[in-house]
């Protein structure tokens, strides 16, 4: 065994020591930070047009280029990230902690309640998410808010069934036997050993899960579906893109760029950091 | 292995040549794509559909046929009188024509299918409202007998909504005519129709009495055309590159250039009847104010559109109507034009005070609207440029895109303020169509209903004895309604079509106001 869990660097950190995780990380970091200080960064604004600087190829004074209302490109791209990160983020985010409650509360009481979860969630998970994610955003309406619940009930049942799977394995573990035998209430052992103890599958899944969000929320942008215009997103920049594919392929060629790279990104870094928090089996238990 | 290998490449040679033979055998077969605006059209119906695709115009003939000049041809009726007060027309019918099915077309059968239109239910039973009955004066003669005069009557017989249908089938097929199986007269007959997909037709070589203004008279020269549904036109334009059909039936602008570009392919142009506007929803506020529809209006610049949107190809709108038409001739205080002064003193004096964000407000609500635009990548691009402009006044427009499919239903609720659409029609009665009183949501989707407007509508509708009648009245309806400000006009386009020269030739002139029979005859796959 290396050194106790205490006194070595966090397991986001540790990823990074390995060169892959170095690598996707300084890319997840760029994207992220840029996303955060887009209005600094970027050199013009996203929603102004120039109708006759339209279709620029790349050049010093537009560094990827000017889209076909002539506005620039890389501008367009970092606010772009802006929405693809946050609407993937946070849908993931609420997918998770509903999927924890669902998940944890299922396998806890166990019986009828435990059945329907699983039935339910299996039931979801039997098709694929962007089918759900088109159906509940053709009810709600297009839009960012849609999209966002769209995707966080897309991924719903993979974070129930992961912490269900978790809890169910930690529930028989002698320190649970322990501490009920000490008197703990269920909150107490639920909310203080069980979750606390099944969080690291479920935060790495939700990582990954993160890269395949923002590729459903660039298909939901790229049927218009997404964030209406003028606001930017990958998705929707590729689908203005691919009208022009022949007579400015840089316009949907440097969305579609940046998507791929920041998903392959996080995927090498989820896999860093399974590696550092060495629970590779745990979570193909679960799945 | 390497035996298996060299089996399946032998096999694979030898389907090859099977493959190769067989084109040779059928090669006057042809791949066309149909026109964005035409996909999903669900039937081959004429009397009942309110939207028809190209193919419909090859399978049925009609009475009278269109030049390009928009005057009237014979085609099923060889020649015709109007009776001195327009309460009748008889028509003289070409002989030794015959339904797909082998039922005659005659007298009896025009009688029948103009009943049809008065116990179908549907909305296009106007266009045969004016006619009371239909007198058999002998097999190849028919007379209509008016309820009252009806000056577009040609027209109206000249349009794919009044293609001659087989009676008999149509009785006995119900709502399966047009979908599953459907009979005409014309030059082809259908083999197989999957909506939203494709449609095969083939040749009907009993076919000799083509329009007129067509070179051929028939049979058609392609044996077989398959009519494909793409709704992208980049994914059209990749298909027509690499082979894999032969024609597109619409180009959009920015995609032309690119043609031209390809030594094999070439564009051909026909006069548009196409024309984009700006619905304005006259009951949701604040366009309940007449001021705010105007400054909307005049936001709109016509001319950075043409320009930058459709690279300069086609021509600004400045009415309701292609200008085509006499009745596109109001008076040029009526013609709606970009004036952003004008536009800007209106919200200024409609209490719409600008902010320093840019954005108009008044009470301290700003002046934010929405605007509806259907998932068309063009549709998108051109609301996009609608949006800045509008903003450039002060207005701030949020886009909300729907699928093309779903948008007319979206309409139905009346929920819309702004939206961008086109239609395609090349008659003044497409101003009754979508500002009707009485076809609130859609297809009037400005929900315009007004008293003066509904009385001009009558008179230009119904009231006309004559064609000067008519457009004098049309022209009164047609300016009323532009100052109102239920719309505003973006842009007319022309219908630029591509095809793959070492496939296929197109005849050099073309006399049709669009791509129908008339083309069709003349084309010719090469071999």
């Amino acid at each position: 065994m290396s050194a106790p869990a205490s006194l070595r660097a966090p397991a986001p950190l540790r990823a990074l020591r390995r060169p892959l995780g170095a690598v996707a990380g300084f890319w997840l970091a760029l994207v992220v930070l840029a996303a955060v200080f887009a209005p600094v960064l970027s050199p013009y604004g996203y929603d102004i047009q120039a109708l006759k600087e339209a279709y620029q190829p790349p050049s010093a004074a537009h560094w990827l280029g000017t889209d076909e209302f002539g506005r620039d490109l890389l501008t367009r791209l970092i606010f772009g990230a802006r929405t693809s990160l946050s609407v993937s983020a946070t849908a993931i985010a609420v997918s998770v902690f509903c999927g924890m409650v669902l998940g944890a509360a299922a396998a806890w009481f166990g019986g009828w309640f435990d059945r329907a979860v699983t039935v339910v969630a299996d039931l979801t998970w039997s098709f694929p998410e962007i089918l759900i994610a088109l159906i509940l955003v053709a009810i709600i309406g297009p839009g960012t808010l849609g999209t966002m619940i769209a995707i966080s009930v897309a991924y719903l049942a993979q974070f129930t069934r992961l912490t269900r799977a978790q809890i169910l394995t930690l529930k028989g573990e002698t320190f649970i036997e322990a501490a009920r035998s000490l008197g703990a209430s269920n909150g107490h052992i639920l909310f203080r050993h069980l979750l606390p103890n099944a969080l690291a599958p479920v935060l790495v899944s939700a990582m990954l899960a993160t890269g395949d969000a923002i590729i459903l929320e660039a298909t939901l942008g790229f049927f218009g579906l997404g964030a209406q215009p003028p606001v930017p997103s990958w998705g929707g920049m590729m689908s203005a893109g691919s009208a022009l594919v022949f007579k400015a392929p840089w316009v949907i060629l440097f969305p579609g760029l940046t998507v791929a790279i920041t998903v392959v990104a996080i995927n090498l870094y989820g896999d860093a950091l399974i590696a550092a928090l060495d629970i590779r089996s745990r979570l193909r238990r679960a799945a | 292995m390497t035996h298996s290998f060299r089996k399946t490449l032998l096999s694979a040679s030898v389907s090859l040549a099977a493959m190769l033979a067989a084109q040779a055998a059928t090669a006057q077969e042809a791949v066309f794509v149909m026109a964005g605006n035409e996909v999903g059209a669900p039937t081959y119906n004429p009397i009942k559909a309110t939207m028809l695709n190209t193919a419909t115009g090859l399978i049925f003939d009609r009475l009278v046929s269109q030049a390009a000049d928009l005057s009237y041809h014979p085609w099923l009726a060889e020649s015709w009188e109007e009776a001195a007060d327009g309460m009748s027309w008889t028509f003289h019918l070409k002989q030794g024509v015959t339904f797909h099915n082998g039922e005659p077309f005659n007298a009896e059968a025009v009688k029948a299918w103009i009943e049809l239109f008065k116990t179908t239910e549907g909305e296009n039973a106007y266009m045969a409202e004016a006619i009371a009955s239909v007198e058999v004066v002998d097999d190849q003669t028919v007379k209509f007998v008016m309820s009252r005069p009806e000056p577009n009557l040609l027209y109206n017989l000249s349009s794919t909504f009044m293609s001659v249908v087989e009676p008999k089938s149509f009785a006995a097929l119900g709502d399966d005519f047009g979908v599953t199986e459907v009979y005409g007269t014309g030059p082809f007959k259908l083999e197989s129709f999957s909506i939203g997909q494709e449609t095969v037709l083939v040749r009907n070589d009993d076919y000799t009495w083509g329009p007129q203004l067509a070179t051929n008279h028939g049979p058609a020269k392609i044996a077989r055309a398959t009519f494909r549904e793409i709704p992208e036109d980049s994914t059209a334009f990749l298909e027509l590159k690499t082979g894999g059909v032969d024609m597109l039936l619409s180009v959009p602008p920015d995609l032309t250039g690119e043609i031209e570009k390809e030594a094999n392919l070439a564009v051909v142009t026909l006069p548009g009847a196409d024309v984009w506007y700006m619905p304005i929803n006259v009951t949701k506020a604040p366009f309940d104010d007449i001021r705010v529809r105007e400054a909307a209006a005049k936001a709109i610049n016509q001319e950075e559109i043409l320009a930058s949107v459709f690279g300069g190809v086609g021509s600004t709108a400045d009415t309701f109507l292609i200008s085509a038409l006499p009745e596109s001739h109001v008076s040029d205080g009526a013609k709606i034009h970009y004036d952003p002064e004008r536009a800007n003193a209106l919200l200024d004096e409609a209490g719409w005070v600008m902010g320093a964000d840019g954005v108009r407000a008044k009470d301290g609500q700003p002046l934010k609207v929405t605007l509806w635009t259907q998932s068309d990548s063009i549709f998108r691009r051109l609301t996009e440029v609608v949006q800045a402009q509008l903003k450039a006044v002060g207005i701030e427009a949020e886009i909300t895109t729907f699928d093309s499919s779903m948008i007319r239903d979206q309409y139905k609720t009346g929920e819309q303020q702004l939206a961008v659409r086109s239609y395609n029609w090349d008659n003044a009665d497409i101003v009754d169509w979508f500002f009707g009183g009485d076809r609130l949501g859609y297809p009037n989707v400005s929900m315009f209903n007004d008293p003066k407007a509904e009385e001009l509508r009558t008179a230009a509708m119904t009231g006309a004895k004559n064609m000067d009648e008519r457009i004098a009245n049309f022209t009164a309806y047609h300016e009323y309604v532009l100052s109102q400000f239920p719309m505003a006009p973006i842009y007319q386009p022309v219908q630029a079509m591509a095809y793959n020269k070492d496939r296929i030739s197109v005849p050099e002139k073309i006399d049709a106001p669009s791509f129908g029979s008339a083309m069709f005859m003349d084309l010719e796959v090469k071999e």
